[in-house]
């Protein structure tokens, strides 16, 4: 509506859509950004993988993140998104979890001289940052924190809110812990998790609206493979979902903040 | 057969068609009534008068099939469903709820759902398949009725399926394009131009017929016109408005998608008077006429005879697969095999030469290929293999995706894993497969490391009842198991072992052979190690590894021709998380490789023998 003559409306076609794009971004006069549903971008999966063979600097935009868009059910869920895009070669793939973060994840995603993912979502959230926070790729945020947290948990999207909510919970029964946003998925912040973790017992919960495979908890487990006494739970969709309300939905898959809020119990 | 009564019925069923597309999805407060109203006419006509099914019997094999491409309009299907009497009309305000299987878009959870749709533009495809099985596997008369949207035939992959569709004449095959103009947030970019889109069917090879897509009389006579059709697959182009019959909203644009809210009410009172339901006499379901044979199914698959490798050297995976797959064919005759032209890369071409009628060339066209496989396998008669390089099964994500929502039990088998392809370069290696294909539920992963291996992976697969991938590699490796061995999905195997290892390696493929080179330059320096072979990357054998990484002092290696993200590495490491004080180094490709010698390539991107002795020396 703003730029009309800047947008360019590729219909229901996402492979030419990506192709497309890397073609106008080739000679690097432009820089491309592409939106679809995020599991419609999965349809031009050979298409992005060849982009990253082509060192192309489009940036991929995907929408309705997983089980929180709620009644339309699988077919519009991406539950296995980062799992893909995360193979790129130097691809930044930004989950930012409320709105300023977002914002940044485009102004940094568009100075970014490659690739990028960024994973949005349908529900709302509510604002986690001031409108002046700083935000850098690799570098993630603790948005509660105390000097006693007995467990860190590290979410992001949904499962950020679902986590703040779950804190709350286990402050009524004396428990604090520690959230982090990562912001970016890829480069992953393995610094500040594993401070964190170290600082609170070696426990550490992360929870995902993504399936188990190649998301934020195979990220996480890999960036920290190697340390020592490390105690995990992973919580994730572990099966094929339905149609529901979003808030039954992420209930019944386990990735809820009463879910969460068992799985730190669990481990202290 | 035309006669007003008949034509004056299907109308009204329309309009009701219309009154439950609206009242389930307010009860939803979501859902797409506009778009459900625009193929009201459309649905009537197939579900009560033009196809032949049993509403109790949904699944019978010799009844005809409809695949709603346009997936978004389930609420219409459920009440044509409904309203034949598969269930209770009441059970329609369950609408996308959490305890109903009356989902926002359509899966077989519902027993009168054959593939998950909701992903545009794949179920022409999957009608493809059934329509293939019908004409060649069942020898059957059913046919075969897909609906499809005007806004998803941008998609490539509808095109595709229109190919295959001519090529192989599937003239038991229907396709309704509900051209009713409007996309989600634009028109779609044909609009109602007709005349470009029945070129463009013609082009195609199909039969175009192009109606009044709101007309009974003409949608009829379409119907009974592509029945007579021979030798080639009709597309009736269904000229249509978005939100037809429905006062003040038909074909206006941004109402995709939207309930009609406070507009319901005097829309439903209108309808309701056209429909007079006091005095509509629905008509009889038209009886199944087809026939089809029992298939007797096996209760274990088997080959027909077992891998033999007695003096053979070095063979690669993907040729043991394809001597495989050939054994699996003449052990059961519902094994269906399909390439995209690469049967002779993938060796499905062995298969092919064997049995030629259970073989079917999809030529360059990932997308259709997966969904026929899926279209074929629908109603457990056939299991399909589906074969093309690795990296281009990629190209079929989506279909893939769908397909696990569809818990379809399609066998994918990528060729030409990773960089020990060599010169072709990276366009194509697969090195992100493992990353994609793990995520989809309860599939199964096989990775094999040698011919024995690779057979039985074949068979393994048959006896699964779920989805599988199998990856398979280009380079000759050696033998490593006796013809004999017995494999388990989940079980890994040790193949190099003693009482002194200092450190655990987890390899597969050409890396679990640059493995047991690293083992014998290791074991120059006094090192034993201990090499597992994973067999099945998921399930993944978390017993067996956490067993050798205890017994060799905590220390692991991982190797993989494959990216870091989503791999055998990241499977260990997850499966592993929470073990305390395991030592890992994870070697895997890097970067975007290139051009090159296999040997050169495995070297310089870090995951040849060298390089693993190197990690390992590291640890210890």
């Amino acid at each position: 509506d703003a730029l009309p003559k800047r947008f360019i409306e590729c219909y229901i076609a996402e492979q030419n859509m990506v192709q497309v794009a890397i073609g106008v971004a080739s000679r690097q006069r432009y820089i491309t950004f592409v939106h679809t549903f995020a599991c419609f971008l999965l349809r031009a999966a050979d298409q992005v993988r060849m982009g990253g063979i082509s060192f192309t600097r489009t940036k991929y935009v995907g929408s309705h993140a997983g089980v929180s868009i709620g009644e339309d059910g699988p077919s519009q869920m991406a539950l296995e998104d980062f799992a893909f895009f995360r193979t790129i070669p130097n691809i930044v793939c930004f989950y930012p979890s409320d709105a300023v973060s977002a914002e940044r994840a485009v102004e940094l995603a568009a100075n970014y001289d490659g690739a990028v993912y960024i994973r949005t979502s349908r529900p709302n959230f509510p604002i986690l940052y001031k409108n002046d926070e700083v935000f850098e790729i690799g570098k993630a945020k603790i948005v509660v924190e105390s000097s006693n947290d007995v467990c860190t948990i590290v979410a992001g999207g949904v499962t950020l809110h679902e986590a703040m909510k779950a804190a709350e919970k286990l402050k009524g029964v004396g428990k604090a812990v520690r959230i982090i946003d990562l912001f970016t998925i890829k480069p992953i912040d393995r610094d500040t998790i594993l401070k964190s973790v170290n600082a609170t017992h070696n426990r550490l919960v992360v929870v995902e609206d993504h399936y188990p495979e190649g998301g934020l908890g195979e990220a996480v487990m890999g960036a920290l493979a190697g340390q020592t006494n490390v105690k995990v739970i992973h919580l994730a969709v572990k099966e094929v979902p339905r149609s529901g309300k979003p808030a039954e939905l992420l209930s019944k898959y386990g990735i809820d903040a009463e879910h969460i809020a068992n799985a730190v119990e669990k481990l202290v | 057969m035309s006669d007003t009564n008949t034509v004056n019925t299907l109308e009204r069923l329309a309009n009701l068609l219309r009154i439950h597309s609206i009242q389930s999805t307010q009860e939803a407060n979501s859902g797409h009534p506009t778009s459900c109203s625009s193929m009201a006419e459309i649905t009537s006509v197939l579900f009560f008068n033009v196809m032949r099914y049993d509403p109790k019997d949904p699944r019978n094999p010799a009844a005809d099939r409809f695949v709603l491409s346009k997936g978004h309009c389930a609420p219409i299907l459920y009440a044509a469903w409904a309203e034949a009497g598969a269930f209770p009309v009441s059970d329609l305000t369950n609408l996308r709820k959490i305890n109903s299987d009356l989902e926002g878009h359509p899966t077989p959870r519902l027993n009168f759902v054959d593939v998950a749709t909701g992903s545009l533009g794949q179920g022409l495809g999957f009608a493809c398949g059934m329509a293939y099985a019908g004409k060649y596997f069942d020898q059957s008369d059913y046919r075969v009725y897909c609906v499809l949207g005007d806004g998803e035939c941008s998609e490539g992959s509808v095109w595709e399926s229109f190919a295959f569709g001519s090529f192989y004449k599937l003239d038991n095959l229907c396709a309704i394009i509900d051209v009713n103009r409007l996309g989600q947030s634009d028109p779609a970019p044909l609009q109602h131009d007709m005349e470009t889109y029945r070129k463009r069917v013609d082009a195609f090879g199909w039969h175009p017929i192009v109606v009044n897509g709101q007309d009974v009389t003409q949608l009829l006579a379409a119907f009974k016109e592509a029945s007579e059709t021979k030798d080639k697959p009709t597309c009736i182009l269904a000229k249509t408005f978005k939100g037809s019959g429905l006062k003040g909203i038909e074909n206006e644009l941004d109402w995709h998608g939207k309930p009609l809210g406070d507009k319901a009410n005097e829309i439903i009172a209108h309808l309701r008077e056209l429909v007079n339901e006091k005095t509509l006499v629905r008509p009889q379901i038209s009886k199944i006429t087809a026939k089809v044979a029992e298939i007797k199914k096996d209760k274990e698959i088997k080959l027909s005879s077992p891998p033999n490798y007695d003096g053979k050297k070095e063979v690669a995976t993907r040729l043991a697969h394809g001597t495989a797959l050939e054994k699996l064919g003449k052990g059961c005759e519902y094994v269906i095999a399909l390439d995209g032209d690469t049967k002779n890369s993938t060796y499905s071409i062995k298969f092919r030469d064997a049995l030629p009628k259970r073989f079917i060339e999809c030529y360059i066209a990932e997308q259709n290929m997966v969904q026929v496989a899926i279209g074929v396998a629908s109603r457990q008669r056939y299991i399909t293999f589906v074969h093309t390089f690795a990296c281009f099964l990629l190209r079929a994500a989506d279909q893939v995706r769908m397909g696990g929502i569809s818990f379809t039990r399609t066998k994918y088998v990528g060729s030409h894993a990773g960089v020990s392809i060599g010169e072709d370069g990276p366009s194509q290696m697969a090195l992100e497969d493992f990353a994609f294909f793990r995520t989809i539920p309860n599939i199964v992963c096989f990775y094999p490391s040698d011919a024995v291996s690779a057979e039985r992976a074949v068979e393994l697969a048959a006896n699964y009842d779920g989805a599988v991938y199998i990856r398979t590699s280009r380079p000759n490796f050696p033998i490593l198991y006796k013809n004999d061995e017995v494999f388990e999905i989940g079980k890994a195997k040790i193949v190099v072992e003693s009482s002194n290892d200092v450190c655990t390696i987890v390899a597969g493929g050409v890396t679990l052979h640059e493995a047991m080179k690293a083992a014998e330059k290791l074991k120059g320096v006094g090192k034993a190690v201990r090499i597992i072979d994973l067999f099945t990357i998921k399930p993944i054998d978390r017993d067996t590894i956490l067993k050798s990484v205890n017994a060799t002092h905590n220390r692991l290696v991982v190797v993989e021709d494959h990216y870091p993200e989503g791999g055998l590495g990241e499977a260990v490491m997850g499966a592993l998380a929470g073990q305390t004080n395991v030592k890992v180094i994870h070697l895997a490709v890097k970067e975007v490789p290139r051009s090159g010698k296999p040997a050169e390539l495995l070297s310089k991107y870090g995951i040849d023998a060298e390089h693993i002795a190197n990690a390992v020396e590291k640890l210890v």
